[in-house]
């Protein structure tokens, strides 16, 4: 290999040498910490909420008049529903899982603590949320009919203890490595006088409605609990399960069933469980494509770089190169030394380039949240310059080794 | 001799044409991505009410149990109903508003337009003064009708023509939720980006309530608070009697202080408030309240946030990138006309000659840019406003940053032509006259 004449050429134009590098150095930074960024957006829109999503939807309807006697009215909700053809299943419950509104209350692993354990979405139905949103239990047992508190409209939460089912996020978070956690007490709020609730199931998953990120839930978009509550309100939630296929059509019946005209009701929300996630993970989907475009143009524009600054130096080497040729040198070798130069010169600016983006994840981490730029995305960065850096060099080289020999005895 | 060098210049331009256009092409995308990323950020991070902004303050206490304190924590955001209450009684400020979020029932009668929900706000007659609230017809209801709790209503200018077509609707009565209130102003065409008064609730670029309720009448309806409710400690008082006892936080305030003095007259006053309502048995942390006017409020709620912060960072990153890259094919130019610039400094130009022909060349090549970077900004903004921003209508580009994009465009390209200018400056006219 001609490592050492391509050097000393190379010393001999530092001005290109530190153009082409620089900019795959702030290429390389960029592209490997947007690349993380992406990843981690992209994992956190597609993470599992442990629903049934493609068969759940949602439905809230208010009232434009009193509501007399708000049990009798979810009761005959309820009935109507179940009735639906394709519905499987129906629940009143206080909120939807990723629909970005809802409650949530500290919970404590012992009474009396002074600090709270965790926040956890608090999720209220007397009917079974497992069935309705086709959560999996893994421990324990749904909550039986004798287990159902009624609260009264405006009413207080009663008193404990009262059982609650929980999510295994939640396990894992207030209690670490608990093995036996059904029959557990936990407890709402800190200090002496928090309620106490026992552990009767543990589920796989159920997200909160905020997914990941808000509200102190920082890390924590799987911390929910269950309670048995049905509560009396004149703006009831409703969550149905349908069977494969039956999904629109049990919308648009559920909403006809549900508002009718005089029947003193107004719509609120009536949305798919698809369509919650959309609409929770919209912004960060249109981050991801903002970033993906950006970077798919900085690429664009650094390989045009490269291949711009080597079709000059072969221009510029005309006359060597015919030498070369003339001296015995193969179009093939011609064509390895454009490729080696071009793999030194990109090399010298991944290995700044690494710097810099270590750099500029210290940003980045600061900012969002993140922990440090794992290796395996950087080495992708680095894999993916050098790339289409001999991607971009193949031209010059090969319009080079083109040259003729004749070149030579010719002036230029 | 400039036009003789903007002359040389496009036509050397229109020599290499490629060349030229990818210049200006990848200018113009570092410079497009960057104002566009740029834009967003000054949108958001643009003061509402420039002239008023440092008048208006939004008072914090910490109303919170010994359990979970950790000191250091700032007050939550929103007010209790108790302390709203007191702070609204002491009447301390020139002048002061509390809101908090609706979302009531609107029937208009109208057997075409069944009943509707409609996004809402409870608030004073203060708000509409604070806040500079522009009015289409009529205006806010008086004062004394607020205190008596009466039914009246100021109705946004969308939800007006919604209802009445574009005739004027001040006197009509509105049934919300089930009762009758006369309309007693239409706000017009009013959107203030960020939506600084309400950030808690409906985010910072969020359009206006359509229906403002009096406070007094919204506490009197029950109605609950549409938005953000924080609650320390448990209460077990049954209704909403029991509701507005709690600690619980909900209401948002904002109180206008004209002066330095009558700021530090209510940092003071928030201070023995503290102490008086501990001597009543409440607020048991130690002293904990803050006072912020508007801008430090936009930030303290981050209105930028980290994505759009780090949005503008790397497009600025892709600017960087973009400027070497010109800086290389500039080069690369240059360095083929080493055989004219050594047959005109032969023929006695100086260096400072050289120097200026290809510094009003890159010139060119940077306002070019400036457009083509002007034409992606236009686009690019359009797409955030659409995709990123809800189609807000907000992300839109003025003249300063019309000419911020030029200049920027501008800026750049001199830059990037500085090594290559100095490079071709530094040609020595023999050499290159020997080699020919």
């Amino acid at each position: 290999m001609e490592i050492k004449p391509i050097l000393s050429t190379l010393m001999r134009n530092k001005t290109g040498v530190f153009v082409i590098a620089a900019q795959v150095a702030l290429t390389l930074a960029i592209v490997a910490n947007v690349f993380y960024i992406v990843r981690d957006r992209l994992n956190e829109a597609n993470r599992p909420s442990g629903v049934d999503e493609d068969n759940t939807f949602m439905i809230r309807v208010g009232a434009y008049r009193p509501v007399i006697d708000p049990f009798a009215d979810s009761a005959r909700d309820l009935a109507a529903l179940r009735a639906i053809p394709g519905v499987i299943h129906v629940a009143e419950a206080n909120q939807m899982p990723l629909s970005q509104s809802g409650n949530n209350s500290g919970v404590s692993a012992a009474r009396g603590q002074q600090q709270i354990s965790s926040s956890a979405a608090f999720y209220e139905s007397g009917d079974s949320l497992i069935d309705a949103l086709g959560l999996k239990l893994v421990a324990g047992r749904d909550f039986a009919a004798a287990d159902v508190i009624e609260i009264a409209a405006g009413g207080p939460p009663p008193e404990g203890p009262y059982p609650v089912i929980v999510t295994q996020a939640l396990i894992d978070k207030v209690f670490p490595g608990e093995q036996q956690p059904i029959g557990k007490a936990l407890y709402l709020g800190t200090g002496p006088n928090a309620d106490e609730m026992r552990i009767i199931g543990v589920v796989a998953a159920l997200t909160t409605p905020w997914g990941r990120a808000s509200w102190g839930l920082a890390n924590a978009g799987d911390v929910s609990m269950i309670a048995p509550f049905r509560r009396g309100t004149d703006s009831p939630l409703y969550i149905v399960r349908t069977e494969p296929g039956a999904l629109d059509g049990a919308m648009k019946a559920a909403e006809s069933l549900l508002v009718t005209p005089g029947n003193g009701r107004v719509l609120g929300n009536n949305r798919s469980m698809n369509e919650l996630r959309e609409r929770r993970y919209r912004g960060d989907r249109f981050m991801v494509g903002l970033m993906g475009t950006m970077t798919g143009l900085l690429l664009v524009v650094t390989a045009s770089g490269i291949l711009g600054m080597a079709s000059l130096w072969v221009n510029q080497r005309r006359k060597q190169i015919g030498v070369r040729r003339a001296l015995g040198a193969t179009r093939f070798d011609i064509v390895r030394y454009y490729l080696t130069e071009n793999f030194i010169v990109t090399g010298i600016g991944i290995v700044i380039g690494i710097g810099l983006a270590f750099a500029l994840n210290a940003v980045v981490a600061s900012e969002l949240g993140l922990e440090r730029l794992p290796l395996p995305h950087l080495l992708v960065g680095v894999v993916l310059l050098w790339v289409i850096g001999q991607l971009a060099a193949y031209a010059p080289a090969r319009r080079a080794s083109l040259i003729a020999p004749a070149t030579a005895t010719r002036s230029v | 001799m400039f036009r003789y060098y903007l002359k040389l210049g496009t036509r050397s331009l229109r020599r290499n044409p490629f060349l030229t256009a990818l210049m200006v092409l990848i200018l113009g995308f570092g410079v497009g991505t960057s104002m566009t990323a740029f834009t967003v950020m000054h949108v958001l991070g643009g003061d509402p009410m420039p002239h008023k902004s440092a008048r208006l303050f939004v008072p914090q206490l910490d109303n919170g149990s010994m359990e979970g304190y950790t000191p250091g924590d700032d007050p939550d955001f929103q007010l209790s109903y108790i302390d709203t209450m007191n702070l609204l009684k002491d009447a301390r400020g020139k002048e002061r508003t509390a809101i908090y979020g609706l979302a009531p029932t609107i029937d208009s009668g109208r057997a075409d337009l069944p009943p509707f929900f409609e996004p809402g706000l409870a608030t004073m007659a203060s708000f509409f003064r604070m806040f500079e609230v522009p009015f289409r017809y009529g205006g806010a209801w008086d004062e004394s009708a607020e205190r008596e709790g009466a039914f009246v209503v100021v109705i946004s200018r969308e939800l007006s023509e919604r209802l009445y077509g574009d005739t004027d609707p001040t006197g009509k009565q509105l049934r919300i939720d089930d009762r009758d209130y006369r309309i007693s102003g239409v706000i017009d065409d009013w959107r203030p980006v960020p939506k600084f008064y309400r950030l808690l609730g409906t985010g910072a670029i969020s359009p206006i309530e359509h229906v403002f309720v009096p406070f007094q009448n919204a506490i009197a309806r029950e109605w609950r608070n549409n938005g953000w409710t924080n609650c320390s400690g448990s209460s077990r008082e049954p209704g909403f009697a029991g509701f507005l006892k709690a600690e619980c936080n909900w209401i948002q305030y904002w109180v206008e202080l004209p002066d330095a003095q009558s700021v530090s007259e209510y940092r003071d006053y928030l201070g023995a408030y503290h102490a008086e309502q501990q001597k009543l048995g409440r607020m048991p942390r130690p002293a904990n309240f803050a006072l912020r006017d508007l801008r430090e409020w936009l930030a303290f709620n981050e209105v930028v946030d980290a994505d759009t912060r780090l949005q503008t960072w790397i497009a600025f990153g892709f600017l960087l990138v973009c400027l070497v890259n010109v800086i290389g094919l500039l080069l690369a130019k240059f360095t083929a006309r080493g055989g004219e610039i050594g047959v005109r400094r032969a023929l006695g130009a100086t260096r400072m000659e050289i120097v200026r022909q290809y510094l009003v060349e890159t010139v060119v090549i940077g306002a070019f840019g400036g457009m083509v970077g002007l034409g992606l900004s236009y686009f690019g903004l359009a797409i955030v406003d659409k995709y990123g921003l809800g189609e807000a209508g907000i992300a839109r580009m003025d003249v300063s940053l019309l000419f911020a994009t030029v200049a920027l465009a501008v800026v750049s390209s001199v830059l990037a032509g500085l090594l290559p200018t100095w490079r071709a400056a530094q040609v020595t006219p023999a050499m290159q006259l020997k080699s020919q």
